[in-house]
């Protein structure tokens, strides 16, 4: 069985009488370590397939495995269980919490799963230093860049070594310059931790970093298309140079 | 999610909107502190009742009398005697029971000095278990109790009693003497100082009189000899100054000789003039007396007025406490609104949680906490602040309550704040928090995650 498994999956949205199909029949997989691009233009259900692949909407029908757990049948207990270990989150408007700092914002899924508040800031020390902000700890969202808030969101997707990265729209409200830093992160720190990462896009430079580019049109799956990423990081200088990169910047 | 991070965050959401949070508490506040003024007032007007019955008598006495007010003749009375006593032993909650057996005043004279000099014309005689005589919280004002040894030989007198004594060799007013306060702030002195004396008691022949009229005394056996060894402080219940005790058994014997001297023929055997219950604790008197009454006796206690004063004083109580609830309830209220409006504030902080993956059972908890800890607050300040109203009503209404009861107590406190209505106006300060953080608690839970976070 793939690592993600998506079969016979269907939404359907009650508009009054109306009934509104968002997903028809979605058959897809997604294997380990994979950057899958879903590719599609506004309303073309590709959002809802998301949060349906991230446990926060349930299917009409249909089932979704993620490494072998059937997420369409977890109450919601479990769900937050599935999602503390094995789901991260990375938002076009960051959702970062405003009133907390940087630090305590990557660390919140942490603090959820219940890790000690020292084990907590260590790591999640570390893992903002990864993403180039480690000075930048004591900061609040408001006190930061769009593409400093968004590194933030990326540190707080990662720290909890989830198996699958969501990503919506990730680099939305973000310049081009940045959008490449954001994204070539991203991809980076997947590679590096052989994770998954979905992302959601209407925008094809975006779909550029995938391996694969699955187009969706009015609720369907259209093609599946397999794709040479224009970024490939390479192997064990990621670090020197995600520090070089934040020199350039600063 | 750890308690501490729980905490933590809960606080912080509290601090974030301190004005808002203080006003919610200072509703709380209001509202406890009015609770814990009024139940206060209650404990005040109690005590001020315990007090002045205090003063009236002892609270955890009953009085049995051997009269009945029925118009049952003789026969049909129940008689108190041995197995009485025995019966009345046997009521749960029951200390002691302490027979008196009262000798007639005609049936002894009572003399002392030399020659008999001093004679008392006429005395309460009462026989008594003197190893009961603690218990019925009676203490010695001169002179000691009796002890064991001398039981038989004893003679304990009221604190008014040595002035029955009169002289016979004098006549007309100088042949009496008063207890009366002097300049120098002394008693005038009786003519007989009881305590050590030797005290005759003559058991008269009802037949012979003298020139006044006084019954001639028996004869030769006919006589005790006794030894003054007390004088009784006043007793709580007045029952003492004008009485004269003796040991029970004595007693019995007096009035066995008595009626052989006189020839009056006793069948019934002996039959207490009165019986005192001690019972082990105030609240348990009411259920005493009333099996004591379903045996056929008349009684009476302290108690028992006790007891339809306290109805009164539940009655005020509840109004005040009524009154006092509602602000509590309105500060509820408050609680509740404030909670409902936090949620609305963060309803995309709650969705990023969830979405991130904290269980909504901690969610539950952070919202309960904070409606819990503003009440707690709100209890806190409320005590504090109860407890400077307090000091400031007993400074200025000290001994109201006393005065509209028409005593004087020792503690003239009004308003009294014990331990355990501070420990219970703190949680249920709590309570009413968390039960006002219920509602809220649930609406944040139901929250949808993807409503919350959608772009905006």
């Amino acid at each position: 069985m793939a690592f993600i498994e998506v079969r016979n999956l269907r939404k359907v949205y009650r508009l009054g009488n109306e009934k509104v199909y968002a997903l028809k029949n979605i058959d897809l997989e997604i294997s380990k370590g994979e950057v899958c691009c879903i590719l599609g233009t506004s309303g073309s259900g590709k959002s809802t397939l998301l949060n349906m692949l991230a446990g926060l909407e349930k299917p009409t029908r249909g089932d979704i495995f993620i490494n072998g757990t059937n997420i369409a049948k977890l109450n919601e207990k479990k769900l937050a269980r599935f999602r503390q270990e094995n789901t991260g989150f990375v938002f076009q408007s960051y959702n970062l919490i405003p009133q907390l700092t940087a630090l305590e914002n990557v660390g919140m899924p942490l603090m959820f799963k219940g890790v000690p508040k020292r084990i907590r800031n260590k790591r999640t020390l570390a893992m903002l230093k990864a993403v180039g902000l480690g000075e930048r700890m004591k900061h609040r969202p408001s006190q930061m860049s769009g593409g400093q808030q968004q590194r933030v969101g990326i540190a707080r997707a990662f720290v909890a070594k989830p198996n699958v990265i969501f990503a919506d729209e990730p680099t939305g409200n973000l310049d081009t310059k940045t959008t490449e830093d954001v994204m070539s992160l991203m991809v980076e720190m997947c590679r590096k931790h052989n994770l998954t990462l979905i992302l959601v896009t209407h925008d094809l430079e975006i779909a550029g970093y995938a391996d694969r580019i699955v187009h969706i049109i009015d609720g369907e799956i259209t093609s599946i298309e397999e794709n040479t990423p224009v970024y490939i990081p390479e192997e064990k200088t990621t670090d020197n140079e995600t520090k070089e990169r934040e020199d350039n910047k600063e | 999610m750890k308690i501490s991070d729980m905490l933590k965050m809960c606080l912080r959401n509290l601090w974030r909107r301190k004005g808002r949070t203080l006003l919610t508490v200072t509703g709380v506040v209001i509202g406890s502190c009015a609770v814990i003024v009024m139940i206060s007032l209650g404990i005040g007007m109690n005590k001020a009742l315990d007090g002045m019955l205090a003063s009236m008598g002892d609270l955890t006495a009953i009085n049995i009398y051997n009269f009945n007010y029925g118009g049952a003749s003789d026969e049909e009375k129940t008689p108190l005697d041995d197995a009485a006593v025995e019966a009345m032993e046997a009521i749960e909650n029951v200390t002691c029971v302490i027979p008196k057996l009262q000798v007639d005043s005609s049936m002894v004279t009572i003399a002392a000095g030399k020659n008999d000099r001093y004679k008392m014309s006429w005395a309460d005689i009462y026989g008594v278990d003197f190893s009961l005589f603690d218990k019925m919280n009676y203490s010695a004002e001169q002179g000691e109790m009796p002890t064991e040894a001398m039981y038989k030989d004893a003679v304990v007198f009221g604190n008014e009693m040595a002035y029955q004594f009169r002289d016979t060799k004098k006549k007309g007013q100088n042949s009496y003497t008063w207890k009366q306060e002097l300049p120098d702030g002394t008693f005038s002195k009786p003519f007989v100082e009881p305590v050590g004396e030797t005290i005759m008691f003559y058991i008269n022949n009802s037949k012979k009189t003298d020139d006044e009229g006084n019954f001639l005394y028996g004869g030769r056996g006919y006589e005790h000899k006794l030894t003054g060894t007390t004088i009784l402080a006043m007793d709580p219940n007045w029952e003492t100054p004008y009485s004269i005790f003796i040991d029970i058994d004595l007693a019995k014997d007096i009035i066995n000789d008595y009626n052989r001297l006189n020839g009056v023929r006793n069948t019934k055997g002996i039959d207490y003039t009165q019986v005192k219950i001690i019972v082990n604790d105030l609240d348990n008197v009411a259920a005493v007396q009333e099996e004591i009454e379903a045996m056929g006796f008349t009684a009476s206690s302290m108690a028992q007025i006790r007891e339809e004063m306290q109805g009164y004083l539940g009655i005020i109580q509840l109004v005040l406490g009524g009154l006092a609830a509602i602000s509590l309830l309105v500060a509820a209220i408050s609680i509740t609104n404030t909670m409902i409006m936090s949620i609305y504030e963060r309803t995309k902080e709650i969705g990023i949680m969830k979405v991130l993956g904290c269980f909504i059972g901690n969610i539950r908890i952070v919202f309960l906490m904070e409606a819990g800890l503003i009440g707690l607050l709100g209890g806190i300040m409320g005590t504090l602040i109860s407890y400077g109203i307090s000091a400031v009503m007993n400074m200025l209404g000290s001994g109201v309550f006393a005065s509209m009861m028409g005593i004087a107590v020792e503690d003239s406190r009004i308003s009294i704040i014990p331990i355990w209505l501070v420990l219970l106006a703190l949680v249920f300060a709590t309570i009413i928090g968390l039960i006002s953080g219920f509602y809220p608690a649930n609406r944040a839970v139901k929250i949808s995650a993807l409503e919350a976070i959608r772009n905006e």
